[in-house]
């Protein structure tokens, strides 16, 4: 854990991660230790709900923006494009109105595919549209637009997760450069999108249990642990047929952000895991006696993890520190009155 | 967090406000849904023990214990205990085929003990449960070429297909439960093993797809159980439609599908996700949906329900509490 803080206060200096959150060194150190990077004495009794009460409304659209940023890399590393206007609007009725818009960076299609590798991607960014639609379409003119998305974030990210240019073969970490630095950029996200759905559940009000949002959130829940599955198999695979994990560096890149977001998610102390372990590392089986590590799960009772609201806006806006509203893939935040972090 | 609040449920019953078809005539407590979901993990547990150890969960040996499978001590005892048969350790020849069946395994032998030391005096015993002819018995009804000879304990192969048998049945029984638990501790634990038995299911699915690219052998044997768990589920509607964010038919197996990707482009795409084609969320089904599958027809008798189920993998149906299980 201190050698991850050294890591990321290296990061820190040299990029913009964690820009605008106040990021000193000793707030940084603190979060391997304290989990406390905000310096907070004691955390809320339940950090997940804030002062004002959380509605179904706000739940689903938070959801909905996690999923425009999903879908938005799925689709760009599929077809270059992302999605299109009309599924990106402001309902008449939401409360932010303003089109955010996509920072490309390096995002393009990815090159050099099988043509199975392509059907993988055309899948999975189908998918991710495809959730994107039903929530707008379940929101109607509630549901918000899709806010800025930043997805140069990758490069900044991998940097304060220490994924180094030795580690993964030549030239810096790009999602969209290769199949394999795909899973490791995807890998970032699906499994944050499990337990966020996870974590979401048990706030859906009994009314909205009624209305089905419950068994919609549920079934989202699943194929975004379909698609977890999916790429956590793929990385393993590869890397048993590549023989090593140096002939196959991408599955300690993978790792290496499972500890990054672990570092990052830590501060939420009064969450479902207060030891910031909602993630399990990938391992390389090297026999036929040998367990793999696909599904992230307890290690006691192979129960999938959940993560807060704050848990999740500290993975995407890459920062531990409470109190902040925006940052890394969101550079104006979600659009969503649950975008400041609170513990 | 992961402690079940199963002792504080006595006497709660679900009322009719449940979304899903029909399970809304039958009143279960958060206590019967996970004793249901006890039985379909008995069942899980005990194949992929014997696939991959040679064991029942309740028997230890070498290769159980090496890889950390937790050794179940049978202490549910409402209903009739039975015996496990058929079954046998796979012959295992790749690496990633033979890891995954060691960790899922070990991962639905925690499910049994996380429901069993939950539910307490109140859990089920282990029915009989067949996992023999069952699947010779399955096979055939879903016309797999020499379904009569099928054993998933031949081969990595065929083990892959025993596996998909079971996986997405666990996603969408989960699925379907999570809308009737009142405790929210129950449905944070459940939504956590839904996760896991789609984490299974993308697994497997994953895996074929990767052996069986074009669907000639085992990629497309999964079209075939899918559309028989589809029919079968089907059935166990008893004519009433699907919940709103369902649809039916409610299972597919791995192919490659048409779809427009954001501005319009038309792109061939695979279906390792078994979900609607439309909104892509994955299916739930009811109690009796699920039992007509696991009994392989067991549950309804035209447009009526049998209870108990008895069949296939439960040849004496499912233990249950008081209120049984339709």
């Amino acid at each position: 854990m201190t050698n991850l803080s050294t890591f990321i206060n290296s990061a820190t200096s040299r990029r913009r991660f964690l820009a605008g959150a106040g990021a000193s060194a000793g707030a940084v150190a603190a979060l391997g230790i304290t989990g406390c990077a905000g310096g907070t004495t004691s955390a809320p009794s339940n950090p997940t709900t804030p002062s004002t009460a959380v509605t179904d409304t706000d739940i689903l659209n938070f959801a909905l923006n996690l999923e425009y940023l999903e879908a938005s890399f799925y689709l760009y590393a599929a077809t270059g494009a992302g999605l299109q206007s009309s599924d990106t609007t402001a309902g008449s009725a939401a409360t932010y109105q303003t089109v955010g818009t996509v920072t490309v960076g390096d995002a393009a299609a990815v090159p050099g595919l099988t043509a199975a590798q392509q059907q993988i991607l055309n899948e999975i960014a189908f998918e991710e549209q495809a959730h994107v639609r039903f929530l707008r379409t379940a929101l109607g003119t509630a549901a918000i637009p899709m806010p800025d998305i930043d997805l140069s974030f990758f490069g900044p990210l991998a940097v304060a997760a220490t994924i180094t240019t030795a580690a993964t073969g030549s030239g810096s970490f790009n999602p969209f450069s290769s199949f394999d630095y795909f899973l490791v950029g995807a890998f970032i996200f699906e499994d944050v999108g499990v337990t966020a759905y996870s974590g979401a559940a048990p706030l859906i009000s009994a009314a909205g249990v009624t209305a089905g949002y419950l068994t919609a959130a549920a079934g989202i829940l699943a194929v975004e642990a379909y698609h977890a599955g999916y790429i956590r198999t793929s990385l393993t695979g590869r890397a048993i047929a590549a023989g090593s994990a140096a002939a196959y560096p991408y599955l300690g890149a993978a790792n290496l952000v499972a500890d990054l977001r672990a570092t990052l998610t830590v501060g939420d102390s009064a969450a479902p895991s207060t030891s910031g372990s909602v993630e399990t590392s990938l391992t390389l089986p090297t026999s036929l006696t040998t367990p793999s590590a696909i599904v992230a799960a307890s290690a006691s009772d192979a129960v999938g993890f959940s993560r807060t609201v704050n848990q999740v806006l500290h993975v995407v806006y890459g920062s531990p520190t409470v109190g902040i509203g925006k940052g890394g893939f969101f550079p104006n935040g979600v659009n969503s009155p649950l975008a400041t972090t609170t513990a | 967090m992961l402690t079940l609040g199963v002792s504080s449920l006595a006497g709660l019953v679900i009322g009719g406000s449940a979304t899903r078809a029909n399970a809304a005539t039958v009143a279960y407590s958060d206590t019967d849904i996970l004793n249901f979901a006890l039985n379909l993990e008995y069942l899980e547990a005990n194949f992929y023990y014997l696939a991959a150890f040679g064991t029942t969960i309740d028997k230890a040996n070498t290769a159980s214990t090496a890889a950390g499978a937790p050794l179940i001590t049978l202490a549910g005892t409402v209903g009739t205990a039975g015996t496990v048969s058929g079954g046998s350790k796979v012959p295992f020849t790749t690496i990633p085929v033979a890891s995954y069946a060691i960790e899922t395994a070990v991962e639905e032998g925690k499910h049994v003990q996380l429901l069993l030391t939950a539910l307490g005096s109140s859990a089920v015993a282990q029915p009989a449960i067949n996992l023999g002819t069952a699947f010779q018995t399955l096979a055939t009804a879903a016309k797999i070429p020499g379904g009569s000879g099928f054993s998933p304990y031949a081969s990595d192969a065929t083990f892959l297909v025993g596996a998909y048998v079971f996986e997405d049945v666990g996603v969408t029984a989960y699925h379907g439960a999570a809308s009737l638990l009142t405790v929210p501790a129950n449905l944070v634990t459940a939504a956590g093993i839904l996760a896991v038995e789609a984490y299974h299911a993308g697994l497997i699915r994953t895996t074929i797809n990767y052996l069986d690219p074009t669907g000639a052998t085992i990629a497309g044997y999964t079209n075939l159980i899918s559309t028989l768990r589809a029919s079968l589920s089907a059935a166990g509607l008893l004519g009433v439609a699907p919940g709103s964010y369902d649809a039916n038919p409610d299972d597919f197996g791995l192919a490659t599908v048409s779809v427009s990707l954001g501005g319009g482009t038309n792109a061939t795409a695979t279906r390792i996700t078994d979900a609607d084609a439309t909104n892509v969320i994955a299916f739930a089904r009811n109690t009796t949906q699920v039992l007509n599958i696991v009994t392989g027809g067991g549950a309804v008798s035209g447009t009526a329900q049998v209870s108990p189920a008895v069949g296939v993998f439960f040849p004496a149906g499912m233990n249950a509490g008081p209120n049984g299980f339709k």
